[in-house]
């Protein structure tokens, strides 16, 4: 099957619905016949690919970097701990709904304000000031003591399955769903987003800052945008991040685990919303197939790993079929073969213009 | 070609189909066989028993954490090639140990922990780490497998056993060590100390010891300071501490390049009070001779080991057998010397002791046996040093030896 037949099958609405139930039934199946390790990877991912979501917003959208996603996490997993653990006063069956609300307000306000700041820099005096987000959230999370648990953090059990799931589901059942279905909102949120007026805007302010200034469009205005959404993104993902693993430290903002998530977006494929789940499977699975093959050697596996990807598909792997074919075709070019023509469908351009533009020109670049 | 209609409404069907199917196989997922009180707990056969542990083995702790799992493997592995472990039920046991790295990070360390946990671990055991065994501990009660022997200063790991009742630590918390510094001191009768100390909990655990134990004596704490791990000098808190003229310093700082800027800088002041440091930045290599710790009247620590690298225990009959079976098994691990290496290696021989008295192949004999070892001498501890798992709310090894630096290395305090 050619790429032709492909682009045609997915621009089919009946396909599309049945492969939209199909996932959806896999989403709901899977846990229950999962093993509570396996519940625990897959919730996981979902919190890390709606942090990466974040990231992939202000990075592969905006094209501005962020190398501070770990301290929206982490504030937003403290956000619920306290919450959770104090005794506030709030009716029983609100606290849930209310620290998502709160995590995510709170992290974006925090985000914004950064932004205002931040956002007249460029470059690399940009990439500076986010970097010192997570280098002053751990002292501060550690000072802060009564309301952090200071170095040894904080354990908390919530999110248990209710009793009238009793007998039916169990607590890691009922926190993947929980977090799968916050999970699926904040794609299609963002999925609006960038298809919309705002993701427009945002490839503008990426490619060329002037052109948008002529367009109306304020690069200012959009690059605290995308900071603030992309905080809210980390901060819903840091009340997800409880939830799955019950406890927040200093550790979860680590410097670390923000670059990572940078490693995992570019894999996945920048300025893609279905690479960013990529990303995050590899951020979750790859420490454990690392694990598998030697546990004292994960820091060089998980490094040949990623120099592997970035070799053989440099577009993330939501690129490998168009790599796959392109492979293809030089092979059957070289072996004398007439390669069939295939211009790009310029539907499928909107979604991954990043990735793609950038393989347009190479293309060019190696017929000249 | 096939009707797109048909083969999406088709696909409906089967994937309702799927779920219902599996929405009523699905539900009885998750018995662990847990039913009976006498059936075999997980990971236990006549002939073989699993742990597993997650420590840190990349990263920055990460030479800590291979040592954490190197000593452990290398005692398990050495008596497997002697022919397996006696248990007190009669049988003889090949034991074996799964490692998965965790990085220090807590999200992973739980997803290794459920993943033994899923594979049959019979037990957790000896994890380093005060996050990662934080994340671990509600996890491990409300799994029944137990998290013991974890090599971690704090204290919360041991105190609340009603609640926690699967898990503890087989270290000296913190809080001995400095109380056992303030306990010298106080004997001393006046002396003046300045105190710096980590603003965390671990710097806390510690000045809480040690004024718990000079609470009453002559010693007065005339100065303190206290630093943030992510400092990048300490100059200026010693500066100001210095200005108290104090006859001691305790300085718990567990940053090792920071440590050894508190030695150079107080001498370079011409402020020469006796040095405490903590177990974990005395180590005389990187520590005490690059900050010329020679210029002090006295450098003194905690140990709880022989240090089967030091030439002094060179004749050990303990330091030999480690050393012939590091070489053999732990080598593949890490090859670099930390202390953790020989807590493991001793943590090895107090599960031998509890495996004697295991007469049932449970979890809950496990622990109950693990729980009635007393005044036992493990190997590579100092003469003096036991293992005592009677009161289950203290981690198995309180003994603290203090020690004096004597130039080369440490000897007893003059």
């Amino acid at each position: 099957m050619n790429m032709n037949t492909i682009t045609k099958l997915t621009a089919n609405l009946w396909v599309r619905i049945a492969f939209g139930v199909v996932v959806a039934a896999v989403l709901v199946v899977l846990p229950l016949i999962s093993s509570k390790f396996v519940n625990y990877q897959l919730g996981l991912m979902a919190v890390f690919a709606v942090a990466i979501l974040g990231l992939n917003i202000v990075m592969g959208y905006a094209g501005q970097v962020s190398l501070g996603q770990s301290a929206f996490l982490g504030l937003g997993a403290y956000i619920a701990a306290y919450l959770v653990t104090a005794d506030l006063g709030i009716p029983e069956p609100l606290v849930v709904p209310v620290s998502l609300v709160l995590c995510a307000v709170i992290p974006a306000a925090v985000g914004l304000v950064v932004a205002l700041a931040a956002a007249r820099l460029r470059g690399l005096a940009l990439a500076m000031v986010t970097i010192a987000l997570p280098i002053i959230g751990i002292p501060l999370a550690k000072r802060f003591r009564e309301y952090t648990g200071g170095a040894q953090g904080t354990t908390v059990s919530w999110l248990r399955a209710p009793d009238w799931a009793e007998g039916f589901l169990e607590n890691d059942q009922w926190r993947y769903y929980v977090v799968v279905l916050i999970a699926v909102l904040m794609f299609l949120l963002a999925r609006n987003l960038v298809r919309g007026r705002m993701g427009r805007a945002f490839r503008i302010v990426k490619e060329n800052e002037s052109v948008a200034i002529a367009m109306g469009i304020s690069p200012y205005r959009y690059k605290v945008m995308a900071f603030t959404i992309a905080s809210l993104f980390g901060g819903v993902a840091g009340f997800m991040y409880l939830g799955v693993v019950q406890y927040t430290s200093p550790e979860t903002l680590s410097f670390h685990t923000s670059i990572n998530m940078v490693a995992a977006m570019v894999i996945g494929g920048s300025a893609s919303i279905l690479g960013t789940i990529f990303g995050a499977i590899y951020f979750v699975l790859v420490p454990s197939v690392a694990n598998e093959v030697d546990s004292s050697l994960t820091a060089l596996i998980s490094g040949a790993i990623l120099l592997a990807v970035l070799f053989l598909v440099p577009g993330g792997v939501v690129s490998l079929p168009r790599r796959i074919s392109q492979v293809a075709r030089g092979l059957a070019r070289r072996r004398g073969g007439e390669a069939p023509q295939n211009p790009s469908d310029p539907a499928h351009a909107p979604v991954t213009t990043g990735p793609e533009s950038t393989e347009k020109n190479k293309g060019k670049r190696q017929g000249q | 070609m096939m009707n797109f209609r048909n083969a999406g409404r088709i696909s409906g069907v089967v994937a309702t189909g799927a779920i219902a199917a599996l929405l009523i196989t699905g539900c009885s997922r998750g018995d662990d066989g847990t039913g009976e009180p006498d059936a075999p707990s997980p990971g236990i056969t006549d002939t073989t028993l699993s742990l597993g542990i997650s420590s840190p083995l990349s990263g920055p702790t990460a030479g800590p954490g291979s040592c954490s799992v190197a000593g452990l493997y290398t005692y398990l592995e050495a008596k497997n090639a002697d022919g397996g472990f006696e248990f007190g039920d009669g049988n003889t046991r090949e034991v074996t140990l799964t490692y998965l790295d965790d990085v220090y990070d807590p999200a992973k360390a739980v997803s290794n922990f459920r993943q033994m946990v899923d594979d049959g671990i019979f037990a957790y055991v000896g994890a380093l780490g005060t996050p990662t065994n934080a994340a671990i501990l509600p996890i491990a009660q409300e799994e029944e497998v137990p998290q013991v022997l974890l090599i971690t200063g704090a204290t919360m790991f041991s105190s609340n056993q009603e609640e926690n009742p699967y898990t503890f630590g087989l270290l000296p918390t913190y809080y001995s060590e400095g109380f056992a510094f303030g306990e010298l001191l106080a004997e001393r009768g006046e002396v003046t100390v300045a105190t710096l100390a980590q603003n965390d909990d671990y710097g806390d655990d510690y000045l809480a010891g040690f004024e718990a134990a000079i609470d009453g004596s002559d010693v007065q704490i005339v100065a303190s300071a206290t630093y943030e791990p992510s400092d990048p000098t300490l100059d200026s808190q010693v500066t100001e501490l210095a200005a108290s003229g104090a006859d001691a310093l305790l300085s718990a700082v567990s940053v090792t390049p920071l440590q050894v800027g508190v030695l150079t800088k107080a001498q370079s002041l011409g402020w020469t009070p006796d040095i405490f440091l903590p177990s974990n930045t005395s180590t005389p290599a990187t520590v005490v001779v690059p900050g010329n710790g020679a210029a002090y009247p006295a450098v003194y620590s905690t140990s709880l080991t022989k240090v089967p690298v030091s030439p002094a225990f060179a004749e050990d009959e303990d330091v030999i057998a480690y050393n012939e079976a590091f070489e053999l098994y732990g080598k593949t691990i890490t090859e670099t010397y930390t202390p953790h290496c020989a807590w493991s290696y001793a943590e090895g021989a107090i599960l031998e002791q509890a495996f004697l008295k295991m007469t049932e192949p449970t979890r809950a004999n496990f622990l109950e046996a693990l729980h009635s070892i007393e005044d036992f001498q493990a190997p590579l501890l100092l003469d003096g040093i036991t293992v005592n798992t009677t009161d289950p709310t203290l981690p198995a090894i309180q003994g603290i030896n203090l020690v004096q630096f004597n130039g080369q290395g440490y000897g007893p305090v003059q």
